[in-house]
């Protein structure tokens, strides 16, 4: 006997019955299990953790024919359904191309199970990295649910808003609790694991949009208004990195800008090498200074 | 998807084909195969070694699954536990959901996607009320009237003129481009094609591409397209950078030949160089967190307190 007909076998007695299963019942009605019981113990201890990794949501009731009671097993049919959405054949052949267009690891294995088909990842032009830390907060978000996670060494209590793909990183945004304000997290500098702590209370007030922002815009310390003047050949250049630029009248270009971060701030300036100044405010001009003067 | 299917993923596979198959008697085993990735030696083999002997106690002939299969086609009857397919979990649909998102901004400007704005409904209802809210995807930076001028010059097989901003050197260029592919990757859109400036083919980030204008000349045919790659030629200078552990970034932005972890936390990465302002620009920006370690071949030993000094010269007043 299969494991695969084994565990199909399981599904269908949990599915079938209206009563959880104990361990003992499982273990005579399905077929495929050994008669010795440490061997039918660790197989079936293997299966239920197949099965869970699959998300068959198996759950556990004591039986109410024993006494004392003992847990028994059981799968909700509702709940294995869930919210059963039905995709029609147009609609399964818009993901289709979707998943031909973009890359993503693991979205095929959504549209498979749907009877949409495998990708023809010859065609894709699109690639945006995922991985199931990410579905978390994404389903969080979408469910109003509150998290909990490590950032920046410190604990989060946050309510997800918005998971955002910008400038080749996932942006988290939503409400801290514990500042209570509302923040924008870099996914890849959180630790999980993500524990959920129950409902989301706070209206999305959040409009940040980590596609505009830059890197010297996320901090947790106050905007400070800078000014940077820019050789005019290197004006376009400077248009795309600092989202702006006026001509002055000597010639050159200025950037204003908000620094929430400055070492970011620092390292898109330099990249500039000795086409760029950062003009005010002399603090972080100063900052530029004793940096370039460290390595002088 | 290649066809060394675990039991687990055919299991999967089986929950969504059994109650697709109840409903469409008789579907043709070739779009069985096609619409849930199952390899077609290995789908008979499961529908007929395995499916045909699932059941429930005492599985007597009603309590098993009936499979036919006849002239390529497919029954199965009596499998009313199985009579809906498994329920999407939030991990693939969110999955699904950012990939159409994504999807949906290639399109834009096309005809309005109907079935997909459907199909992001549907997604939706799985993962909660706010799924329309919850994810935001922008695949790059680059101005899309340049990707749009690049797609139909790949299109009509035509040449185009941009103008470049060269990082590396730290210049604009211009140059004549016979376009191949343009793709985004990692939130960076590229434009893979034959440079007739330089005469070979070349990369380049598209936001760095300052205008774009396609011509009438068609792209030479004679020249056989090759994927051009970031891979470096045997002869271009290298070093050898040791790295502080909060530098790690470096790692994962540029290309490193070789990444090797000291006992504590430093890192030793060995980085193609083509270009000396690259060098400085990355150097200086890490300050004190990173040092040159090796040099082939050598570089100034005063490289990067020189180009600190011609910055600092802008700043004395």
């Amino acid at each position: 006997m299969s494991k695969l007909e084994r565990l199909l076998n399981l599904t269908a007695a949990l599915l079938d019955s209206a009563v959880p299963l104990t361990a003992e019942q499982i273990q005579r009605r399905v077929t495929g299990y050994p008669p010795e019981r440490s061997a039918f113990r660790r197989m079936f201890e293997r299966d239920k953790a197949d099965l869970r990794e699959m998300n068959v949501p198996l759950t556990i009731a004591p039986d109410p024919d024993t006494d004392p009671p003992v847990d028994g097993y059981l799968i909700n049919r509702s709940e294995y359904v869930g919210a059963d959405v039905r995709f029609e054949p147009d609609e399964l052949a818009a993901l289709h191309l979707a998943t031909n267009l973009v890359r993503l690891d693991g979205a095929e294995r959504g549209l498979v199970k749907l009877g949409g088909g495998a990708a023809d990842d010859e065609s894709q032009i699109g690639l945006i990295p995922f991985d199931d830390l990410l579905a978390t907060l994404v389903s969080a978000a979408a469910g109003q649910r509150a998290v909990r996670f490590t950032y920046s060494d410190a604990e989060r209590t946050v309510e997800p808003w918005r998971l955002s793909f910008a400038k080749g990183h996932w942006y988290l945004s939503g409400w801290d609790r514990l500042r209570e304000d509302d923040r924008l997290y870099r996914v890849d500098r959180l630790d999980g694991p993500i524990r959920d702590v129950g409902k989301a209370e706070h209206p999305v007030t959040n409009t940040s949009d980590p596609g505009s922002l830059r890197g010297w815009e996320l901090g947790d310390s106050d905007p400070v208004a800078a000014v940077v003047k820019i050789d005019p050949d290197h004006a376009a250049w400077a248009h795309h990195v600092f989202g702006g630029v006026e001509p002055s009248p000597d010639g050159s270009f200025v950037a204003r800008v908000q620094v929430r971060n400055i070492e970011a701030f620092r390292s898109a300036v330099i990249t500039f090498l000795d086409h760029a100044e950062i003009v005010s405010p002399p603090a972080i001009r100063d900052d530029m200074v004793r940096w370039l003067e460290a390595q002088s | 998807m290649n066809a060394k299917l675990t039991a687990r993923d055919r299991m999967a596979r089986l929950l969504s084909v059994i109650p697709w198959v109840t409903q469409h008697e008789g579907a043709a085993i070739d779009e069985i195969e096609r619409r849930f990735d199952y390899p077609r030696d290995l789908l008979l083999l499961d529908l007929q070694e395995v499916v045909f002997f699932v059941g429930v106690h005492p599985f007597t002939p009603d309590q098993l699954i009936e499979v036919d299969i006849s002239d390529d086609k497919v029954w199965i009857r009596y499998a009313d536990w199985f009579a809906r397919p498994l329920r999407l979990s939030p991990e693939e649909a969110a999955k699904l959901l950012t990939t159409a998102r994504a999807a949906l901004q290639l399109t834009d400007g096309d005809d309005p996607p109907d079935p997909l704005t459907r199909a992001l409904t549907k997604l939706g209802t799985v993962l909660g009320a706010q799924a329309d809210q919850a994810i935001d995807v922008r695949l790059g930076e680059a101005r899309a009237e340049i990707i749009d001028v690049i797609r139909q010059a790949i299109d009509r097989r035509i040449r185009v003129a941009i103008d470049y901003y060269s990082y590396g050197r730290d210049e604009v260029s211009h140059r004549e481009v016979d376009p191949v592919r343009v793709f985004s990757d990692q939130g960076n859109w590229y434009l893979d094609a034959w440079c007739h400036t330089v005469g070979a083919q070349r990369m380049f980030r598209v936001d760095r591409i300052i205008g774009a204008e396609a011509g009438e000349t068609p792209v030479d045919e004679s020249r056989q397209a090759q994927p051009a790659s970031f891979i470096a030629a045997p002869g271009d200078p290298r070093v050898l950078l040791r790295l502080d552990a909060t530098a790690k970034w470096v790692t994962e932005q540029y290309p490193c030949e070789s990444v090797s972890h000291g006992p504590d936390g430093t890192l030793d990465v060995r980085l193609v160089v083509t270009e000396i302002p690259w060098l400085e620009r990355l150097l200086l920006r890490l300050g004190p967190a990173a040092e040159i370690t090796e040099a082939d071949p050598p570089v100034s030993p005063d490289l990067i307190g020189a180009a600190a000094r011609r910055i600092l010269a802008l700043y004395d007043a």
